[in-house]
């Protein structure tokens, strides 16, 4: 069958198997593998997109679940070349170190921050916690998601 | 101090953009022209004889390339430990596939196939005759002289007995004391899972693309085992999503290999989760016996540690990590005596391999909940048992006979306990109702790279510097994400005085860079880094040598500093490096290269101490970490936010491995966390705040006098949270991990002996 949806603010129209996830459409038939497969059970979050600003984890969601929606994936997220300001505050803030779970937390982050300007630590903590990270402690995460979202912000 | 311009500060790793991009490639990112996916049929019996594959039906699956097992594939024995050929401790007990099948998720068949989907549909239509045996599922009963054998020549694989010192006549005020402390088997959790490439080309040339530790260990274990030559075989290191350990041995890089090797086609082998936690390795069920005599000072006088060890159905690295564990405890404390005798033995089930601290935090897991049992037993404070105790700098490990180095755990036990307000703190009442609360410490040790009197430490590393001053290293770096390249970087920009940016980095490839036993055991910052700190120093010494004869002046009234070689006293007569590049080229044909072969001759003691608040509801049972602040004997932090980094993913480790993560077996064998969903990980919302303290000082032969921080930074977490539950709620819990059905059980049974826990034996 054909899907046809809006992926980083681009029309895209591709053949996909009717029960294909929609993690395998993204990484394989699109190419786009900054999205990636922890556990293809929902319990890591690396697999984080975003469907019409809600964070889903890719791997429960069919391909065909998405038609006509609007898409924003890691990829996506970069302001032309550079970083935006939630992955300059990433970058700076010690928030990546293999990277691996990176590219779920942004997107669950870019969630958080389209919903609420200015959240709490709290908030933070709880939006990420369907994020799974080995390596940082998630401490500096949290750090510059609120950074992140103080910039946003502007001064006050 | 000595004043740094770059050591210390925060640079973040070069790829940091490509990680917040998604651009960075992974290994299941990578996409090979003509690509094909293997998919394994692994084991459902922990213990069964293979009386007959059936691949008839798979072989019919539209898009089935091959069906691959024990029938063809060589059957020829390796140690997926093995760096180093006829390597001393490895035993060659593990084939391609299992003729018997030794543990569920023991890897029977391969199916590849044109895409993932057709792999698993063929795995799925294979036929497997089995004819169960006996399962033997722990170390004890592994050990019964009626037990099956799981290979030949019996189930126990490993057995030591290390002494040292007399133990001084006990007075008669003297305790006597013995716990019994059992930790868990544990998944490493990278949140990448493991995935290899290979290909075989046409000229008889195999490559295999691996996330791996060790791209010279890779090669000689796939060579040795395919019957290649070792220039044949090219092992490329490419981003890794965490490791842990995990990925340290050869797990997939054999099969993949031979794979490619059978079909003459790119192959790609991904597992999934629930074979990630079960057909990969995990960190060793063990138990061990402590038994200490202590003097009513709080002297130890005697410590016994008998220590008996899962080690899953391959022997993989258990025999050497076995010994690690009798490793670290004397050179942590000052003991009258220590004894440490082990046993590992063969189990059916999951494979057990290295892990993050490899022995140490199981051994201080074992001891620093002992110590607390006899702080109390003797009415000390947890804090002064081991301020009487712990080593001090240049103390001689008397296990080893070398020296621990600038050893400053005391130190930092001290700054943490003034920082965490441990005095004021380890008095107050843990209260009587729903919720008890206390605090809890626990001090841990490792060491600094793979020297010792029976493995030499030594690498080699290339410099080489651009006409217009950049320069590019090229050494078999193995980034786990903690930060070796940057690492590196900061050390050579601090020798040569350039920005860290101006030096380029690349990760190991077995073709191209250099030969380095691989990124493990320690060694990344302490030796590789005084290593890349001489190769600099080379470099520099060149570069004033080439300017010493371009401006025809002597070269000890040079200096290099800014990117140029100045003369020593000022003045701007001097040569940036580009000047010194070019102009050495083109007047004296010479190239400013330098190759530097490091060899290590210390080992000093890495250290650990932690200190932690929690909350128990004596209701569920749960167990809430309130903070934790641990103390680091890092010597110099040479990227701050880096070693941060490792001391925060350490306790979200250590917590999980306290109170929730566990790989549990069933009666039959069969792992119970199928995935994430039963492998409970500490997540953002249950993190606690963590403080991290660094003790900094110069000494022993780590640059500037850094010492290793990923791997002790765990060492001592589970046991402080373990003392700190036990002080909450006044049991003598000892094995791990504290579950809310544990906690609860302990507590039913605390009046009057105060302990459900097993007696020693
Ligand atoms: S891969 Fe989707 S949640 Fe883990
Ligand atoms: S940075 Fe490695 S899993 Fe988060």
């Amino acid at each position: 069958m054909r899907l046809n949806c809006i992926i980083n603010g681009a029309a895209v129209s591709v053949d996909i198997d009717a029960d294909a996830r929609l993690i395998d459409v993204l990484r394989d038939a699109l190419a786009l593998t900054g999205t990636k497969e922890g556990c293809a059970e929902g319990e890591c979050g690396a697999c984080t997109v975003l469907i019409d600003g809600l964070a889903v984890n890719s791997c429960l969601v069919l391909a065909a679940q998405v038609e006509g929606r609007s898409l924003l994936t890691i990829e996506g997220l970069a302001s032309g070349d550079g970083a935006n300001a939630l992955q300059r505050n990433f970058i700076e803030r010690g928030a990546i170190q293999c990277g691996f779970c990176t590219p779920g937390m942004l997107m669950s982050a870019t969630a958080l921050l389209m919903r609420v300007q200015q959240p709490s630590r709290e908030e933070i903590r709880r939006a990420l916690a369907g994020n799974l990270c080995r390596c940082t402690g998630y401490e500096p995460i949290i750090e510059a998601v609120a950074a992140a979202a103080d910039e946003m912000a502007g001064p006050a | 101090m000595a004043a740094f311009k770059y050591v210390g500060l925060s640079p973040p790793c070069p790829d940091a953009f490509a990680k917040a991009s998604g651009e960075l490639r992974y290994a299941t990112d990578l996409r090979l022209a003509g690509m094909s996916y293997a998919c394994l049929l692994t084991s459902p019996h922990a213990h069964a004889r293979i009386d007959s594959i059936d691949a008839r039906r798979a072989l019919q699956v539209s898009g089935v390339i091959g069906v691959y097992s024990h029938e063809d594939a060589p059957a020829t024995r390796y140690c997926r430990y093995r760096i180093v050929p006829g390597q001393a401790g490895c035993v060659d007990d593990e084939s391609l596939f299992a003729v018997t099948a030794r543990f569920v998720g023991d890897r029977i068949a391969a199916v590849v196939a044109t895409s993932p989907q057709a792999a698993r549909e063929g795995v799925r239509r294979i036929e497997v005759g089995y004819t169960p045996l006996p399962a033997v599922l722990s170390a004890e009963t592994a050990l019964e002289p009626d037990a099956a054998h799981i290979h030949a020549g019996g189930n126990l694989l490993h057995r030591f007995d290390h002494a040292t010192g007399d133990a001084p006549v006990a007075p008669a005020d003297a305790v006597r004391t013995c716990t019994r402390v059992s930790t868990q088997m544990l998944h490493h959790a990278a949140i990448e899972p493991h995935t290899c490439l290979a290909n075989f080309d046409a000229s008889g040339r195999l490559t295999v693309w691996s996330p791996c530790q060790s791209v010279y260990g890779a090669r000689t274990v796939v060579a040795d085992l395919l019957g290649l030559a070792y220039n044949k075989v090219r092992i490329v290191k490419v981003p890794m999503g965490g490791s842990f350990g995990g990925k340290q041995e050869f797990i997939l890089e054999p099969v993949t290999a031979y794979l490619a090797m059978r079909t003459g086609r790119p192959v790609c082998l991904t597992l999934d989760r629930e074979a990630c936690i079960r057909s990969t390795m995990v960190r060793a069920q063990q138990r061990s016996d402590v038994r200490s005599t202590v003097g009513a000072d709080g002297l130890i006088l005697d410590l016994e540690v008998d220590t008996l060890l899962a080690a899953g159905a391959y022997a993989s690295s258990s025999p050497d990590y076995s010994e690690a564990m009798a490793h670290k405890l004397t050179r942590l404390y000052r003991v009258g005596r220590y004894h440490h005798r082990g046993r590992v033995a063969y189990t059916n089930t999951p494979v057990a391999g290295g892990m993050r601290g490899w022995g140490a935090p199981d051994i201080a897991t074992c001891a620093e909940i002992h110590l607390d049992q006899v702080a109390s037993r003797l009415g000390l404070d947890p804090l002064e048992i081991r301020l009487r105790n712990l080593v001090h700098p240049g103390d001689i490990d008397p296990l080893t006979g070398h020296s621990v180095g600038e050893a400053w755990v005391r130190r930092c036990l001290a700054r943490g306990a003034e920082a965490f307000g441990w005095r004021e703190r380890v008095g107050l009442p843990a209260g009587t109702g729903r919720i008890r609360r206390a605090v809890g410490l626990a001090c841990g040790a490792h060491k600094n790279g793979i020297f010792s009197d029976a493995f030499p430490e030594a690498t080699t590393m290339t410099l080489k510097m651009n006409e217009d001053g950049s320069l590019d290293l090229n050494a078999s770096i193995h980034e786990v994400g903690a930060g070796s390249a940057v690492t590196l970087q900061t050390i050579i920009a601090e020798e040569l005085d350039v920005a860290p940016q101006m030096i380029s980095t690349r990760e190991a490839d077995s073709e191209s860079t250099p030969y380095d036993f691989g990124c493990f055991g320690s060694r990344l910052t302490y030796f590789c880094g005084a290593a890349a700190r001489a190769l600099a120093a080379k470099m520099r010494a060149r570069l004033i040598e080439a300017a010493a004869e371009l401006l025809a002046v002597a070269s000890e009234n040079l200096c290099a500093a800014g990117g140029r070689v100045v003369p020593l006293g000022g003045g701007d007569s001097g040569l940036s490096y580009a000047q010194i590049v070019q102009a050495a080229r083109m007047r004296y044909a010479r190239d400013m290269i330098v190759t530097h072969t490091h060899r290590g001759t210390s080992n000093p003691g890495s250290y650990c101490v932690q200190f932690a608040e929690v909350e128990v509801d004596v209701l569920t049972g749960l167990v809430r970490v309130n903070e934790v602040l641990t103390v680091v004997d890092i010597g110099r932090a040479i990227n701050r936010q880096m070693v941060e980094g490792q001391c925060r993913g350490a306790i979200q480790s250590g917590i999980g491995s306290a109170l929730c993560e566990e790989v549990t077996i069933d009666g039959a064998g069969r792992t119970g966390a199928g995935g994430f969903k039963n492998y409970h990980l500490i997540n953002a919302a249950d993190m606690p705040p963590v403080r991290v303290l660094l003790v900094e000082h110069d000494g022993d032969e780590g640059p500037y006098g850094a010492k290793s921080v990923g791997e002790i930074a765990v060492v001592p977490t589970a046991a402080t949270i373990v003392n700190a539950v036990n002080r909450a709620l006044g049991t003598r819990l000892a094995t791990l991990p504290l579950t809310p059905d544990r906690i609860l059980a302990a507590l039913g049974d605390r009046a009057p002996s105060g302990s459900r826990e097993p007696a020693c034996g």
